[in-house]
């Protein structure tokens, strides 16, 4: 989905991001919100993210970047998502292996 | 049935399984164990975890053949097919939560014949996250050592385990963390619950975790993920390993009632021309054909990596389950005293259905996702 995103920026992943949590759990959520605290995150739907984010900005979450520091809030989310394409094809996805 | 199964570029050769099971399966459920030498050799075929790819030393099925194998295995043997499912659920989650080192060490051990249980239920938190009380507790003396303890409850395979996966709260929570344990580590114990209803032969263990100090190595990915991520994660594969394997029961229970049916005679007629008896049949068989549906929807779902796949492991996991509960019934009427003894398969299939529709997510559980799934996304 890279062609879907091109030159994306912190800016531009929050507001898709905050547009996909506000579609799929009926609450809009503030860029720092704890979203597990404020109980917007199932269990279910925590997977979900994951996939969701993964397919949305073709990046691998897996290992120590399944950490809850990156899952916190919508800007934690955002700047994982920006680091992981950042280090696109360095070597760290074991599916490139 | 018999065929080998096409994986990818891999085959993996059932023939060679049915040829380890043999005539087994009753006499291990009767004795409550499988010979521990034969789960060996099939996890170091890879066939307990198979999803795990070649570079990891595994079979690298993916999701759909991986069911196909599941099934098959299930219409043999429940207590097999539960040992796959938690050597598989560990794979899953190694796979997912840990880093790069763990991978490559812990899918190797899991692919060479070790065995794994995993541990999510406690005596006083089935399927309710908040009632968790295992801890993952960095000692805190710059060794980055942690301290588990804690109380497992209905720990399927860990009589047999060389580890077990324990999912707990790192240090107080609210944060989850996932820890290899060694069943041989000091504090470690393992008690198999007596008589167990169905899947006599996986063995359901309480498994006691008493201040069992482990390297920061055995903490995958470090620990700190989100709790309901590390359940959901390793409890979906868990449910797509059931479904298929209710699938492998209701056709195991279909090949005995139509062999019955066919060669049973009674009043001159034989009893597949009753009508009754016919029905019968055609339920099974409408149950055996509506749980392959659903769960091959669900694969395919998991092999396109929807975001729905985690509710459609859910739905084919329900669905399976209560057909294998219903088809399983079923049988055992159409067979009547000629299936009535604890060794006969379509005895076995009735107590490991039942059984099926309580783990991985009760079937109310699984209705209260699935309602609150309707509710949010229609």
């Amino acid at each position: 989905m890279t062609t879907m995103n091109p030159g994306i920026d912190a800016a531009g992943v929050e507001k898709q991001l905050i547009a996909f949590l506000a579609e799929r759990t009926g609450a809009e959520p503030a860029p720092e919100q704890d979203l597990f605290d404020a109980g917007l995150v199932s269990s279910m739907f925590a997977m979900q993210l994951v996939v969701h984010l993964e397919d949305e900005y073709d990046i691998e979450i897996v290992g120590p970047e399944l950490s809850m520091d990156n899952f916190r809030s919508v800007r934690a989310m955002s700047a994982l998502v920006l680091r992981l394409r950042d280090s696109e094809g360095e070597g760290e996805s074991d599916r490139e292996i | 049935m018999s065929n080998p199964t096409a994986i990818g570029s891999t085959v993996i050769d059932t023939a060679e399984i049915d040829a380890l099971i043999g005539d087994g399966p009753a006499a291990w459920d009767a004795a409550g164990r499988i010979p521990v030498e034969l789960l060996r050799k099939l996890g170091a075929s890879g066939v307990l975890c198979a999803e795990v790819p070649a570079r990891f030393g595994g079979p690298g099925a993916d999701p759909l053949a991986n069911g196909a194998l599941t099934a098959h295995v299930g219409a043999l043997c429940s207590s097999l097919r539960s040992i796959m499912t938690v050597q598989g659920i560990a794979a899953a989650a190694i796979r997912r939560f840990g880093d790069r080192e763990q991978r490559r060490r812990l899918l190797a051990d899991l692919t060479s014949g070790r065995l794994a249980a995993v541990a999510f239920s406690e005596p006083g938190a089935g399927s309710d996250l908040s009632g968790m009380a295992t801890r993952i507790r960095p000692v805190g003396d710059g060794s980055g050592d942690v301290l588990v303890t804690g109380e497992k409850m209905w720990i399927t395979g860990a009589a047999y385990a060389d580890v077990i996966l324990v999912l707990g709260l790192h240090g107080e929570g609210p944060d989850g963390a996932a820890v290899v344990v060694p069943t041989d580590a000091p504090g470690v114990t393992v008690e198999p619950v007596p008589n167990p209803l169905g899947c006599r032969a996986a063995t359901h263990c309480r498994v006691l975790l008493d201040e069992v100090r482990l390297p920061a190595e055995t903490v995958l990915g470090g620990g700190r993920q989100p709790l309901p991520l590390l359940f959901t994660t390793a409890l979906s594969y868990g449910r797509m390993s059931v479904a298929w394997g209710c699938v492998g029961i209701l056709r195991a229970c279909l090949a005995a009632a139509t062999a019955d049916a066919r060669s049973r005679e009674q009043g001159g007629v034989r009893s597949a021309d009753h009508q009754l008896v016919a029905r019968h049949i055609a339920e099974l068989y409408t149950s055996e054909r509506i749980a392959a549906q659903v769960c091959r929807y669900a694969s395919e779902q998991w092999q396109r990596g929807a975001t729905d796949m985690g509710v459609a492991a859910v739905l084919a996991k329900q669905v399976a389950a209560t057909h294998a509960a219903r088809g399983a019934a079923v049988a055992v009427q159409v067979l009547a005293s000629r299936g009535y003894t604890d060794d006969h398969v379509v005895a076995r299939a009735y107590r490991d259905a039942k059984a099926m529709e309580l783990i991985e997510g009760s079937t109310e559980i699984s209705q209260l996702i699935l309602a609150q799934h309707a509710l949010d996304t229609t």
